[in-house]
């Protein structure tokens, strides 16, 4: 297992080198640059001629590629233009508020998305059935930007619940950060939720029309040992798999919904990054959230070993 | 506007007679309520605090509260002195020397002397980004602790003036920072309050300076100077960017003000007992500049055609949701150089003599590209509207959007590929006749003449405003350049937008300026 995940980790090397290597050029095709952004409508062409010469944007491109891979050989993300802070620092700073939205908005994701699915899937072709798919189906169709403003309205303005955003760190104040990531976190987890069901029902119904779960309930078995033991127990290889995607997506942080809450994370940073043409920030955090992602599909592939026991890590398989 | 005079010295009498006509303070402003902590909340992400290479809006609303110049501009855009005791000119105008206020003290305690400011200035010369203002400058010396010289290669009439600019001033740091790079400048200046805490893309926190010492020769604030009191402990400014969000938080009480108020939010909120809306009438000119290099833009007529075919009220009843003024020139009026010279060329709205000029033309249907952005809606429903204004009129016009920096890159480093640029000046008008003509003036006209060689007409009457000695002569030349501009079509002012902002009614002595200030303002209860 050990020497699996070490050739995974190293295989992901080059692949991690190609996704900066695609972003530097990508955004160094793109017109406008860092300087546009800081020197605004009402730069002239010579301020921002300055700005440029000042960010060092006025050397040849395979320098500044030459001095990223430098730095990057020495552990070193190299500085944001525009935040004037190290890459790696800047994406520290906004992980705890990424990742615990992420995670909070995944609980809500499971515990959401796996009910409906089993109940919609177990309730086949009832009202139930097709009041489960149309929350999920709204859930997939409202754009979060659009969920999040009614969702202020709502709990914030109107009922004065929950604050329109910013965010609260968990270890400085627990329920200070409940109740700044609630908001961000429901608007995240519908789409999700929505996709979820819709697996979850679709994987849940072929496996219950299988033989070996009429056999287990011609034996008489609870329906609960039939659907949490036989009938669940066979779709979580389709599920985790859209889990490890959902959390992958999470991870990376949502632009639309981090600035509708004004939250400070990773969407946030790269979608600025992007807009302020950011170049070292972007490199750095597409390469973090390449990682990441790498990261959490190897995890999804042990994950299939332990749901799976046919399924041998290492390419072999019974 | 104090006058300079040879050998007279810009003293605060008359500085202050200057202040006195647009604030008319009867009585020297105190805090009527000392501490608490003002949050407020910023339209925009606050790209870092380094002043001097930042021209972004959103540094400027933060960095004015920390960092101060020796010389600024109040309420009516005069120049002002802030750190500096006096200035005086010497008989040939080569030699300008300033005598420092006594007693200012850095954040880091500190207290300023000319080393400082001489550090300052050196800093900007290699990095600042108007350093520009610097090139008539053949250097300068500190010969002791509190007087500073300046001297100038040729007179320069309005050298104080450009040196007063506020947009990326040059603020006075501690001299040990003069070698910062670029944005890794330590946040330390002279300012009624001093940084707390920047985290990026979130908030930033200032604190009161307990150090600083209000500028008791004048009555009140004015503009980024005067008597600035910082009344509040703390002020938090608050990264929103999504409006809707911005104002929620206002309502709710979780912020006490909020910068740009959207047009379909003001009557809401001006309705809310609990808020005070403030606005600010001139504010964002809508401008177009067509392209002189590329067809068919660089033929006269075609472009004369294009301004003939306009009808200004349309365009800008769309782009501001009805929330304008029209402008008959490239100054607001009240402004040292407003004139309506050339006012019969803008909002003609007369299709069928743009048609007549296109006949003239030779005008063969090649399109006319509309180069715009959607990150500014106010742009964009500006080109919407023209192209269609314009098709009416014969012309093909049609639309090329891109985000703001490829729009603003391909319209300074591409003479192909465009032939209208949608933008918006705001600082540019609002510091004055010659910051509004440089635009359009060598060696980086906007609108892209051949060889970057502008009209001789016009670069005539610029060189009038920069160097004539009487304020008479540089209003006339202003005109003239006014009115050339306008007929070969260099730049198009289409009309002006508000800035409008909101506070809690807790917040008192708000006022909406062209940058949001933190002083003299305080919270009651």
């Amino acid at each position: 297992m050990a020497a699996y995940a070490l050739r995974r980790l190293l295989q992901s090397i080059p692949l991690l080198l190609l996704v900066s290597l695609i972003a530097f050029g990508l955004m160094k095709l793109v017109p406008g640059d860092p300087a546009m952004v800081m020197g605004g409508p009402n730069a002239t062409a010579d301020e921002i001629d300055a700005i440029r010469r000042n960010l060092g944007l006025d050397r040849p491109f395979w320098v500044q590629l030459g001095a990223f891979y430098w730095n990057l050989a020495q552990g070193d993300l190299g500085r944001s233009l525009l935040l004037g802070q190290p890459v790696g620092a800047a994406i520290v700073e906004r992980l705890p508020a990424t990742i615990s939205i992420a995670l909070y908005s995944m609980g809500l994701t499971l515990v959401f998305g796996l009910s409906i699915g089993i109940v919609a899937a177990l309730r086949h072709n009832t009202i139930v059935d097709q009041a489960a798919m149309v929350i999920a189906l709204l859930g997939v169709s409202l754009p979060n930007f659009w969920v999040g403003l009614v969702l202020i309205v709502l709990f914030s303005v109107q009922l004065g619940w929950l604050p329109t955003g910013g965010y609260v760190a968990f270890g400085d104040d627990p329920v200070g950060w409940l109740r700044s990531a609630t908001l961000p976190a429901v608007s995240l987890a519908l789409l999700q939720i929505g996709l979820l069901a819709r697996i979850t029902r679709s994987a849940m119904l072929e496996v219950l029309r299988q033989d070996y779960i009429r056999t287990a309930r011609a034996k008489g078995l609870s329906e609960w040992k039939v659907v949490g033991k036989h009938a669940f127990a066979n779709v979580r290889i389709p599920v985790v798999t859209v889990i490890g995607l959902i959390f992958s997506v999470l991870l990376s942080g949502s632009v639309i919904v981090e600035t509708v809450f004004s939250v400070p994370g990773m969407g946030a940073l790269l979608g600025n990054a992007i807009l302020r043409r950011d170049y070292p920030l972007i490199q750095g955090g597409l390469l973090f959230v390449a990682a990441a992602l790498m990261l959490i599909n190897l995890l999804v592939d042990i994950l299939y070993a332990w749901c799976d026991p046919r399924v041998r890590i290492g390419g072999d398989a019974r | 506007m104090p006058t300079i005079h040879r050998r007279t010295r810009l003293t605060m009498a008359t500085a202050a007679l200057a202040l006195a006509a647009g604030a008319a303070a009867a009585e020297p402003f105190t805090c009527p309520v000392t501490g608490g902590e003002l949050i407020f909340a910023l339209e925009a992400q606050v790209p870092g605090l380094d002043w001097h290479v930042s021209n972004s809006t959103a540094t400027r609303n933060v960095a004015l509260n920390i960092y101060e110049s020796l010389i600024t501009r109040d309420d009516n855009m005069n120049p002002i002195l802030q750190l500096a005791e006096d200035v005086s000119v010497s008989d040939d105008g080569l030699a300008y020397t300033f005598t420092l206020r006594d007693g200012v003290t850095f954040h880091n305690g500190k207290t300023m002397t000319s080393a400082d400011v001489v550090a300052s200035f050196n800093r900007y010369a290699q990095v600042g980004v108007d350093r520009g203002i610097l090139e008539p400058v053949e250097g300068w010396e500190a010969p002791d602790p509190r007087t500073f010289v300046l001297r100038l290669r040729e007179a320069r009439p309005l050298f104080l003036e450009a040196l007063s600019v506020f947009t990326v001033p040059v603020s006075i740091i501690p001299a040990e920072h003069e070698g910062a790079p670029p944005q890794q400048l330590p946040v330390i200046g002279t300012g009624p309050y001093k940084l707390d805490e920047f985290r990026a893309d979130s908030f930033v926190r200032i604190v009161r300076h307990d150090g600083y010492q209000p500028d008791t020769r004048y009555d009140t604030m004015s503009g980024m100077g005067g008597r600035r009191v910082a009344c509040l402990d703390a002020v938090t400014f608050r990264m929103m960017t999504e409006a809707a969000s911005r104002t929620a938080a206002l309502e709710v009480g979780e912020v006490h003000g909020v910068e740009d108020v959207p047009a379909a939010s003001q009557a809401r909120l001006a309705a809310d007992p609990n808020l005070t809306v403030t606005r600010r009438d001139t504010f964002w000119m809508n401008v177009f500049y067509p392209n002189h290099s590329a067809p068919p833009t660089d033929n006269l007529k075609v472009r004369q055609a294009m301004l003939a075919a306009l009808d200004f009220d349309e365009i800008m009843e769309a782009a501001t949701e009805g929330n304008y003024k029209l402008n008959m020139g490239f100054q607001f009026p009240g402004q040292l150089y407003y004139t309506e010279e050339g006012a019969e060329l803008l909002n003609q709205a007369d299709p069928e003599r743009a048609k007549a000029l296109l006949a003239e033309a030779g005008y063969d249907g090649t399109p006319i590209v509309l180069l715009t952005n959607r990150q500014f809606p106010v742009m964009y429903n500006t080109s919407l509207v023209m192209a269609e204004q314009l098709k009416a009129a014969g012309m093909n016009a049609e639309l090329l959007v891109l985000d703001w920096p490829a729009a603003l890159a391909k319209s300074q480093q591409e003479t192909t590929g465009w032939n209208v640029f949608h933008t918006g000046w705001i600082t540019v008008i609002a510091l004055g006749g010659p910051q509004t003509l440089r635009q359009m003036a060598e060696p980086n006209p906007v609108h892209k003449p051949v060889d970057l060689k502008v009209d001789p007409e016009f670069m005539a009457a610029f060189r009038e405003v920069q160097t004539a000695t009487a304020l008479a002569d540089r209003q006339a030349a202003f005109a003239r350049a006014q009115r050339r501009a306008l007929e070969t079509v260099m730049a198009v002012p289409l009309g002006v937008a508000p800035k409008v902002q909101a506070v809690r009614a807790n917040v008192k002595g708000f006022s909406t300026y062209y940058n949001t200030r933190m002083t003299n303002l305080w919270l009651e209860n």
